[in-house]
């Protein structure tokens, strides 16, 4: 299957573990990624702050109208490009006002977009159209015994809410963890905040935010987390250490992207793990199944 | 007759004010709240804002200006969504707070950090097409001035270790072919932007 695939700004920088690990999953899934030619910025959920969401959701748009001539089903591996751009999707479709006026904007730059496509997390692609019984059947290396707190956040299953899993209690990042031969460890706090962009601007936000993310996820025995977000995973992973600090306490968390471990029980080459990216860690957690 | 008892002052609504915030984009939601209070008891950010996006829309329809402005509420709302995915009216608490940082930033209103963040993060898409992460940083800290930047020094150890673990590119990402396109695009949307508000 073929897709349009939005890899979005973090994936050049901060995230490249999650661009070198769904790049090896979807390959090994027979997922064709084409990425969209000279994409720009969909402005997470930041431009707006300063420019508004028309002028946003039209730039963001730019990225579609690039995409809608081959047809395909648009990818993003990021949880904030992927609110962007679903959101600004949705308007396409269904706000004819907004389409219009979209199209007056984009025409200066020689672009239209219909609103035909379909906007998709990799997680729900993964899910849905792979499924998990083919998932269960590449699993080379079950990692029977592993804890793992499955940490959605915020902005995948709520950009959309009820779009593929439920926006208060979501269940299909746990069913996959499963599908991967682990264990899904109990975790309200699985679709909290993590204080997002607050990491510069407001540091404080961060600490605290995550502060009661890893409470919740030990609480539930996990060993190690993992998330489709580059922003959580950034500020759960980095900062972990400063939690510590101002905190007093001693949590010591892997934080990988769902698609890592897919990477690592699948059995793929140890470069598609990227696990040198990973300021925490995780060979403690995963030391029995022969990684570290 | 004489009154004995004191009435409390009556509240000054001043519509100017609110007038002006339900014409922005998202704004004219406002006045679907039925303050029941949903969005305050979802906020992961709720303990540190002085006003609950419940009481901030009260006072918007209220008109205090100064008091919706100087507030840290819209700053320090994370876009976590939950708000929005629960509001019984259908309100789109995030959009609605993405104006209201407009707004503050377009008359001045910029003492909280988050404001400068906005700003810094804009600059990059506006000058590359690509936010180049590092790049916000620089400039959040040239827009905010030495004393955030020593207290950026405590965090050392974290861009240490991003630099150690190849997270930290020294340089930024390629402009994207199509800038001079996507400032036309922006420049074209801003004044259709403009022309809806103050329809």
């Amino acid at each position: 299957m073929k897709y349009s695939f939005y890899p979005g700004c973090s994936m050049e920088a901060t995230a490249q573990a999650n661009l070198v690990s769904i790049k090896a999953v979807a390959s090994a899934l027979d997922l064709q990624l084409e990425e969209i030619h000279d994409w720009n910025c969909c402005g997470a959920t930041v431009a707006s702050g300063v420019v508004g969401d028309f002028t946003q959701q039209v730039m963001t748009g730019r990225n579609l109208a690039i995409a809608e001539p081959k047809g395909q089903d648009v990818v993003v591996g990021c949880s904030s490009c992927y609110l962007s751009l679903a959101v600004t999707n949705k308007r396409f479709r269904e706000d004819e006002h907004f389409r219009a006026l979209a199209n007056e904007a984009l025409a200066e730059g020689g672009y239209k977009y219909n609103g035909t496509l379909r906007v998709r997390q990799f997680l729900e692609v993964v899910i849905n159209d792979v499924g998990f019984e083919k998932i269960a059947k590449k699993v080379k290396r079950p990692l029977k015994g592993l804890k793992v707190a499955g940490y959605v956040g915020c902005q995948t299953v709520r950009a959309i809410p009820y779009e593929f899993d439920d926006p208060e209690y979501p269940v299909l990042m746990d069913r996959l963890t499963e599908a991967l031969g682990a264990t899904a460890t109990p975790f309200p706090m699985k679709a909290r905040c993590c204080g997002s962009s607050n990491a510069i601007a407001d540091t404080k936000i961060v600490l605290d935010s995550a502060l009661k993310i890893f409470e919740s996820a030990s609480q539930g025995g996990a060993q190690l987390m993992v998330t489709p977000c580059p922003m959580c995973q950034l500020n759960l992973d980095a900062y972990q250490q400063l939690v510590n600090k101002v905190h007093g306490t001693s949590y010591n968390m892997p934080i990988l992207f769902f698609t890592q471990l897919m990477a690592i029980a699948f059995d793929l080459p140890p470069d598609a793990w990227a696990l040198k990216y990973n300021i925490v860690p995780p060979g403690a957690a995963l030391a029995s199944f022969g990684v570290g | 007759m004489e009154q004995t008892t004191k009435l409390p002052e009556s509240v000054k609504y001043d519509l100017t004010f609110a007038r002006e915030i339900y014409s922005l984009e998202n704004g004219s939601y406002i006045k679907q709240c039925m303050q029941c209070g949903m969005c305050a008891i979802s906020c992961a950010t709720r303990d540190i804002m002085d006003y609950s996006p419940r009481r901030l829309f009260n006072l918007i329809k209220l008109g205090k200006k100064d008091e919706v402005l100087k507030s840290n509420t819209f700053w320090y709302c994370t876009s976590c969504c939950t708000c929005k995915a629960r509001c019984p009216r259908g309100i789109p608490l995030v959009d609605v707070m993405h104006d209201l940082k407009r707004y503050a930033i377009k008359n001045g209103y910029v003492d909280y950090p988050q404001a400068a963040f906005c700003k810094a993060f804009w600059a990059e898409v506006a000058g590359r097409g690509k936010v180049f992460e590092g790049g916000v940083t620089a400039r959040f800290y040239l827009i905010r001035g030495l004393d955030e930047v020593l207290k950026a020094m405590e965090m050392k150890d974290i861009g240490i270790n991003m630099l150690k673990r190849g997270r930290l590119p020294m340089f930024p990402p390629k402009k994207i072919k199509g800038m001079g396109n996507l400032k036309k695009i922006i420049r074209k949307a801003q004044e259709i932007q403009r022309k809806e508000e103050a329809r």
